[in-house]
């Protein structure tokens, strides 16, 4: 008896500490990023989100400035608004391409595709999922970058010719409408997966029901399917938003890392706020003031903000979707 | 249900993680006991003669790293107990990762700063060869053999959009008889950390008081805002980017040169300080060494750009091998000492055949026994 009672609290307690253990890693990481970020927060202040020029000041100089008791190398001063804005745009992008892609696939699986097909392919998309980013990243320097610049984009320019964002040079492909196409690409498999699995918890009745009434699919689909996991599809799609904004290394590739400079149409070079932390830590680290590697850290614990606001808010409404179908679930 | 939740739930714990791991991997430096492993020497695994089998780890110049490519299997030859893993991930990774002991040997084009060797005492800068930088564009319809003329003033306005336009008057008139197209020039520089970008920016520093006053230099820079100006990840990335972006501009390592070359890209005769326009070639990356070396001191650090003497290549310098004198082992710094002798010999690494292929100088026999002091300092 003693011992069965050992035994659970045992495992009350190791299940209790594994289960402990993310919320833990995420909150000593916070704490290290901040700490670590501190110091370039206060060297810069706001006009680290507003200003365009990333300076990391002259690494040769022999006498460091100092700014509110941090010191920096000579001439150092980090804004990061053309990160931010290449970030948000090449995620947007990537979503408004990627989504109706996804959205249109899950309900293909499982309301059109016959069985078998879905079951095949089901399996096929959550394994592109897993493909890693650098060979996404190759091939849009390979395939995707030349596609853009020889016919995508001059074909865009033309018919989008009045939209001011859409008109201009198209330049060499290596910019924010492939960094958004190739983002695309990598989130359709997480979209997709998500929405199948919330699709297929829609009861059969109604669906079934609407067609007795004479919807066709597309209709029944569109009005009574994906209306009862709305919020749960908007959660799915955040959570590909989530996945877009830190991309590194395909954004890297392909970006045209842009220095300093905010994109003038969909086809300029942009840089993101992850590609650049990846990019410029190694001469971060040759600063002999160290507050390069800070102002790194602090576009991190930026980048870390956002990406974990827009996860638990796709967590929350995916949540919110789930109790609305357990309620219908209890009506009936 | 229940998957799909916590499906959900893993990628998002997982996505905050790499992110975690970008991040943290980076911020606190690399470990030391990765460097002790990297480094640890296998007694008895020998083949013929000299010792036990020592694994060395080279990384940084992309520049220096064709270099390294032809050296490691013909030291092979020499001691084949050395296993030596070279890798170009620009010369601001090699400074970092030698001076945190990741690696045995940073290679790089910008020596270190005076502030980031008094916190790296023990760090040595040692010149292994001579090296130089050009300027190339991509202008279709120029004929290879034609050479622009370009100063480091304009190179600088060009980069910092002061000039936008191939034809404009300031290119023009040092390049009368040439048709140049009334194309919007496209700047290329270097993303990553790179000993390039420092020689690039000394020039441009050296040449321009705005760029000076406005840029400076190192070995990354606050690249001006020039809409459509683009980056390349390493001497390969901008050769890359450049070859299919039509009008554009870029600094070239000049062991690049011959890749760049075939893939159509043109190269600059620079103006040096007498107002020559000049090729990077062997008579005048020597004539420019020979107005500068004198200068070097002990440890080595010096800038060899924009030398005087009409001769003279404007973009020439020093590639360096990073190396901490403190080793984790006897062996390992011998080893170490044994391969940078053999480099820069003149009959090892330094000899004719391989300097010629990267376009390389070997380093002055006056500037040799300094470096070989410093080689001397290395110890286990």
């Amino acid at each position: 008896m003693t011992r069965r009672r050992f035994g659970s609290k045992l495992f009350a307690v190791t299940t209790g500490i594994a289960a402990g253990g993310p919320l833990v890693v995420m909150l000593v990481l916070m704490g290290v990023l901040v700490r670590d970020a501190w110091p370039a927060w206060r060297f810069q202040g706001l006009s680290f989100f507003s200003g365009t020029v990333w300076n990391m000041g002259n690494m040769y100089a022999n006498t460091p400035i100092v700014r509110a008791g941090v010191q920096g190398a000579p001439g150092a001063s980090f804004g990061i608004l053309p990160l931010v804005v290449g970030t948000l745009y090449s995620s947007l992008i990537a979503l408004a391409v990627g989504v109706p892609i996804a959205l249109l696939t899950a309900a293909a699986l499982v309301y059109l595709a016959p069985k078998r097909v879905s079951m095949w392919l089901s399996p096929v998309i959550d394994l592109l999922a897993g493909i890693p980013s650098v060979v996404y990243g190759l091939w849009g320097v390979e395939v995707l970058a030349p596609f853009v610049q020889s016919r995508l984009g001059p074909w865009l320019s033309h018919v989008l010719r009045i939209a001011p964002f859409f008109h201009g040079p198209v330049g060499t492909g290596m910019g924010l409408l492939t960094s958004g196409l190739v983002l695309a690409v990598m989130i359709i498999p997480i979209v997709t997966a998500t929405t199948r699995e919330l699709l297929a918890q829609v009861p059969r009745l109604p669906y079934e029901g609407a067609q007795a009434l004479g919807l066709t699919s597309y209709e029944s689909v569109r009005y009574v399917a994906f209306p009862w996991v709305s919020s749960g599809v908007i959660g799915a799609v955040i959570l590909g938003w989530g996945r877009a904004l830190g991309e590194t290394m395909a954004v890297l590739m392909v970006s045209g890392n842009a220095a300093n400079y905010l994109p003038t149409n969909i086809y300029s070079p942009i840089s993101t706020m992850a590609s650049t932390v990846a990019a410029l830590l190694d001469s971060a680290l040759t600063d002999f003031t160290g507050l390069a590697v800070h102002a790194l850290a602090l576009i991190a614990v930026t980048l870390l903000a956002i990406t974990m606001a827009t996860n638990l808010l796709a967590r929350s409404l995916v949540a919110l979707g789930r109790r609305g179908l357990e309620a219908e679930g209890e009506r009936r | 249900m229940k998957s799909g939740h916590s499906k959900k739930a893993m990628l998002a714990v997982s996505s905050a993680l790499s992110l975690a791991s970008l991040t943290v991997a980076g911020l606190g430096g690399a470990p030391a006991a990765f460097a002790q492993s990297s480094a640890h020497a296998r007694a008895s695994a020998v083949r013929h003669t000299s010792g036990p089998a020592v694994r060395l780890q080279e990384t940084g110049s992309t520049l220096l790293f064709p270099l390294f490519q032809l050296w490691v299997p013909a030291y092979k030859k020499v001691a084949s107990n050395v296993f030596i893993t070279p890798n170009g991930t620009g010369s601001g990774t090699g400074i970092q990762q030698a001076e945190d002991g990741v690696v045995q040997i940073g290679a790089s084009d910008a020596y270190m700063s005076t502030g980031l060797l008094s916190q790296h005492p023990s760090m040595l800068n040692i010149p292994l060869a001579i090296s130089a930088q050009q300027i190339m564009y991509n202008l279709p319809g120029l004929k290879a053999s034609t050479h622009l003329h370009l100063t480091g003033s304009v190179i600088a306005q060009m980069f910092m959009g002061k000039i936008r336009y191939w034809n404009a008057p300031q290119i023009q008139n040092l390049n009368r008889g040439i048709k140049l197209p009334h194309a919007v020039i496209v700047p290329v520089h270097r993303t990553d950390s790179s000993g390039d970008t420092f020689l690039f920016s000394q020039f441009m520093t050296d040449t321009n008081a705005q760029w000076a006053q406005s840029v400076a230099y190192g070995t990354s820079v606050p690249w001006p805002a020039v809409a459509g100006a683009q980056g390349g990840n390493g001497n390969q990335g901008v050769v890359q980017t450049a070859q299919r972006t039509p009008y554009s501009i870029a600094y070239v390592g000049i062991s690049w040169l011959d890749k760049a070359l075939s893939h159509g890209l043109g190269e600059a005769a620079l103006a040096n300080r007498t107002g020559r326009f000049l090729l990077p070639t062997v008579a005048t990356i020597s004539a420019a060494a020979g107005q500068m070396i004198a200068k070097t001191p002990r440890d080595e650090r010096i800038s060899l750009i924009y030398a005087p003497g009409a001769n003279s290549y404007p973009i020439i310098n020093y590639e360096y091998a990073i190396v901490n004198e403190n080793q984790s082992s006897a062996v390992v710094a011998q080893a170490i000492k044994n391969l940078l002798l053999w480099a820069i010999n003149s009959k090892g690494g330094n000899s004719a055949s391989f300097m010629t292929k990267v376009h390389f100088l070997p380093l002055p026999t006056s500037i040799a026994p300094l470096s070989r002091a410093q080689i001397e300092r290395i110890h286990g």
